[in-house]
């Protein structure tokens, strides 16, 4: 039977796909009996998930600066 | 000027367009790579004048973006390496939580986090920006350069000049040490 900790080092290349068919029957076969594991590759997947809808910002002070910057580089 | 980028739509690309489009995305990178708005700022620059400067060389808007991208990511990695801030911080292994059996070594609780289309809010955005800035810079530039930016794995290799398994390992852990650093904030509290 395969712990948690080899199910969660092999996590990423699960979830890609990219595991090798018995690796990750194996991985299924844990999840169905680990609730905890569940839970784990859950919030793992929801980390991407919320860190991939981070803004991109640039504060008005900076880009007042930048832009007198690249004014005077265009002139 | 001649064969100067086009936008999607077909237009040319002016330098207040490239700037209004990707200033926010440079300086965003820079930030999360090196940690502060002063050092980010340096690189945003000199990545915005250099690209104003080969605005005629672009072949269109992937061409751009893909420079960009390069550019701010050597740039960030160039000044970390001159003021040799390169930190001492101690890198420890996320799977070194789990307990000598294998089992989990603490317990492990659902979150409540907005469903995928719902915009973060500015709370929870900066608890993120702040674990992302707590990462060991061994994982913080592959985490950011692939859950932030989208970057595949060979495009990360290429830039940090690492091997796929090296990317593949170093973005696993990040995302290890990212989920245990959010867990506490967003952990559904028992009732």
């Amino acid at each position: 039977m395969m712990t948690c900790r080899e199910c969660a080092e092999l996590l990423l290349e699960y979830l890609s796909g990219e595991l090798e068919a018995e690796l990750s029957e194996r991985i299924k076969l844990h999840l169905e009996f680990c609730p905890p594991c569940v839970t784990y590759v859950e919030t793992y997947q929801t980390t991407i998930r919320i860190t991939r809808q981070l803004p991109a910002e640039l504060p008005p002070e900076v880009e007042e600066r930048l832009r007198a910057v690249l004014k005077e580089h265009l002139q | 000027m001649s064969a100067t980028p086009t936008h999607s739509n077909g237009h040319k690309f002016t330098p207040e367009q490239v700037f209004r489009q990707y200033a926010p995305r440079v300086f965003a990178l820079a930030r999360r790579m090196l940690g502060n708005d002063a050092d980010a700022e340096d690189v945003t620059q000199d990545v915005l004048l250099q690209v104003v400067r080969k605005l005629d060389t672009f072949r269109g808007e992937s061409d751009i973006f893909t420079w960009l991208h390069r550019m701010t990511v050597n740039a960030a990695l160039a000044l970390r390496a001159k003021r040799a801030r390169r930190e001492e911080r101690e890198t420890h292994d996320p799977l070194d939580h789990f307990l000598e059996d294998g089992q989990h070594g603490k317990a492990v609780h659902p979150w409540s986090v907005p469903p995928d289309q719902q915009a973060l809010d500015k709370e929870r955005g900066q608890i993120i920006e702040q674990a992302i800035a707590k990462l060991p810079e061994l994982y913080r530039d592959t985490y950011v350069l692939a859950d932030v930016e989208g970057l595949s794995n060979p495009e990360i290799g290429e830039m940090l000049k690492l091997s796929l398994p090296a990317v593949k390992s170093r973005l696993h852990r990040g995302r290890m040490l990212m989920r245990d650093a959010l867990a506490p904030h967003f952990e559904e509290v028992a009732t």
